[in-house]
């Protein structure tokens, strides 16, 4: 087995690792071993906190890292362009309008499905303009620039959306919808999320042999078979479905989708189809510990996970382009 | 300018005979307006402020033809009031401008317990003069307050059932706040105070859950979305409102507790009554 495919298997280790961290992790100190034993319906507090709370919590942690993280790899293969990231393309900013124009004026508490089918349908929509006004095949600088743009602007509409809210606390959860947060979270939230993130990921994984051809080139991937509108659309349908869901309930928290396929790309030996479950792992990884990080040393005045994700991604990120610069490949 | 400064007076000094009587009263605070609204009859009251007419703190309807107020001096001089009434901090400028005016302006003072509160309402009664509503509420709080907590009476601490308040965005209330008191008053042991709380503090739904307080206590009033009502509405939190072990206090106590006070310790009190029949 050589280093990469030992790299992997560590991480996949690391997961179940970091859950019981997490589980363990929390304001409260409670005898895990008790709680875990007496079950899911268990009626102590030790077991409300673990089934209840923590599990929940955790597991949507996974799921939504995951989420962000496949979904960064997918765009940044499907537009050939390290820079791509569900974030930074206002694929977040769309889903968050969304989601908030629906439960602050519309539905509330009994929206149910339709917060992350809407949700969904706002980063199709966001990523649809971006694609739109950067042109087909676009520079780097052409879509991190119309993606700043309809970012700013998605997120100027949910400040002001959030503004005209009827409900007293609407401007101060601004911060959340921009930075993204797993407090209080519980298992209607995982349920309601999780479904469409598998279906997004069911889609982005039917499209990895795209991804692989789109890597040889445009024209490539034309003469492979791959013509047509139905992969693009079934590549951004999937970003939209598992990142759209994943901000619904917890808030647009960036940096993963951009730094979690950086991280593991050459991990997988620049292969964008094993990028994809690569990424998925790490970003459910990452996300994991950046809220083992937040429970244990942050505590009730919770720092916004999206802040914590930065903290982490950010010194790899840089590490990244040190290394790259010498190796004179960027 | 100088004009104006030598008109005003003389104006002020034409109304001197109304201000006597108190027939026109304005009001720039909050809390005020509403004690206003609720005991005085709705001729007397020229103005309230804008936040009167807010949907988060209306009660009632408001009466035909009042000013709702921006808390600036020039618009409650054009409505020529005897009276004006003012919070201890807020409008602080409009009032001391309207006072170098020669309009009568009584500032009455915020409560942030139940001995304050009782120190607003006297100074109101000796503001308002004869007013029975505003008696009835006075003596009503002053008797309430003079009863010994039931636990206390009893001399028996053993049963006293335990609460804790989960507000918005996961406050509760410490030692130093009118909620504990009520919360004391009625009987009940405040979980946060025990645990050092003395003004409001966070605390995580894990907290609640590993406290296990026989009662949980809900602020009331918003009913709509916020994420800062996420920990009120989660399930584990829906096992207390099955059992029947939840109070709501009402969202008034939040803005003015001199509206409510009393009848929220009348409530908390069959509350506990409840809670040590069934035990």
């Amino acid at each position: 087995m050589n280093r990469s495919n030992a790299i992997l298997t560590l991480i996949v280790l690391a997961l179940p690792l970091a859950l019981i961290g997490a589980l363990a992790s929390g304001p409260v100190t409670i005898d895990l071993g008790s709680a875990l034993a007496s079950g899911w319906r268990g009626e102590g507090s030790d077991a409300v906190i673990l089934w209840q709370l923590r599990m929940p919590r955790a597991l949507l942690a996974m799921v939504v890292g995951a989420a962000l993280g496949m979904g960064g790899a997918a765009m940044q293969g499907m537009l050939r362009n390290p820079l791509a990231e569900p974030a930074l393309l206002g694929v977040s900013s769309g889903a968050a309008l969304a989601a908030i124009l629906l439960l602050y004026y519309g539905l509330a508490w009994q929206a149910g499905w339709l917060l992350p089918l809407l949700a969904i349908g706002g980063a199709f929509a966001a990523v649809a303009c971006v694609w739109l006004l950067a042109g087909r095949g676009a520079s780097a600088s052409r879509l991190v620039l119309a993606g700043v743009a309809i970012n700013a602007f998605l997120s100027a509409l949910m400040a002001l959306a959030l503004n005209y809210a009827p409900s007293m606390f609407a401007m101060q959860e601004i911060v959340f919808w921009l930075l993204g947060s797993l407090a209080n979270r519980g298992w209607d939230q995982l349920l309601l999320a999780f479904p469409f993130v598998a279906v997004g990921a069911l889609l982005l994984f039917s499209g990895r042999n795209y991804l692989r051809a789109l890597s040889l080139g445009e024209a490539s991937a034309v003469s492979l078979g791959y013509g047509g509108r139905r992969y693009p659309l079934a590549i951004l349908l999937g970003i939209a479905a598992a990142v759209g869901a994943a901000v619904a309930v917890a808030g647009t928290i960036g940096f993963i989708g951009l730094v979690v396929p950086h991280l593991v790309r050459p991990l997988v030996r620049q292969d964008p189809g094993r990028l994809l479950w690569a990424s998925a792992l790490a970003g459910a990884l990452l996300l994991l510990l950046a809220d083992i990080l937040v429970l244990n040393f942050i505590g009730a005045q919770e720092l916004r996970i999206g802040a914590v994700t930065a903290f982490i991604g950010a010194p790899f990120f840089f590490w990244l382009i040190v290394s790259a610069r010498r190796a004179g490949t960027l | 300018m100088r004009y104006v400064s030598r008109l005003l007076p003389l104006l002020l000094l034409a109304m001197a005979p109304v201000a006597l009587a108190q027939e026109r009263i304005a009001s720039l605070n909050l809390c005020l307006d509403q004690l206003l609204l609720e005991w005085v009859a709705p001729e007397k009251i020229v103005s309230v402020t804008w936040l009167a007419g807010d949907d988060h703190y209306r009660r009632g309807p408001l009466p035909e033809g009042l000013h709702l107020n921006r808390g600036r001096a020039e618009e409650l001089l054009k409505l020529g009031p005897d009276l004006v009434l003012a919070g201890q901090y807020g409008a602080g400028r409009a009032a001391s401008r309207l006072h170098e005016l020669g309009v009568r302006v009584v500032k009455i003072p915020d409560a942030y317990s139940l001995e304050q509160l009782l120190q607003q309402l006297q100074a109101l009664r000796s503001v308002l003069g004869k007013n029975p509503p505003l008696e009835v509420h006075y003596n009503k709080l002053q008797s309430l307050l003079a009863l010994q907590a039931p636990a206390v009476a009893s001399g028996k601490t053993g049963e006293t059932p335990t609460a804790l308040i989960l507000s918005a965005n996961n406050i509760t209330y410490g030692s130093g706040m009118l909620e504990h008191q009520l919360l004391e008053r009625a009987g009940f042991r405040n979980l946060a105070a025990e645990q050092g709380a003395q003004q409001l503090q966070k605390v995580s739904l894990e907290e609640v859950i590993a406290a296990q307080p026989d009662l949980l206590v809900l602020y009331g009033g918003e009913k709509d979305f916020a994420l800062a009502h996420l920990a009120t509405r989660h399930p584990v939190i829906r096992r207390y409102i099955e059992r029947g072990r939840v109070f709501t206090l009402p969202a008034e106590l939040g803005f003015c507790p001199a509206l409510v006070a009393g009848e929220t310790l009348e409530k908390l009190t069959e509350k506990r009554a409840e809670f040590v029949e069934s035990q």
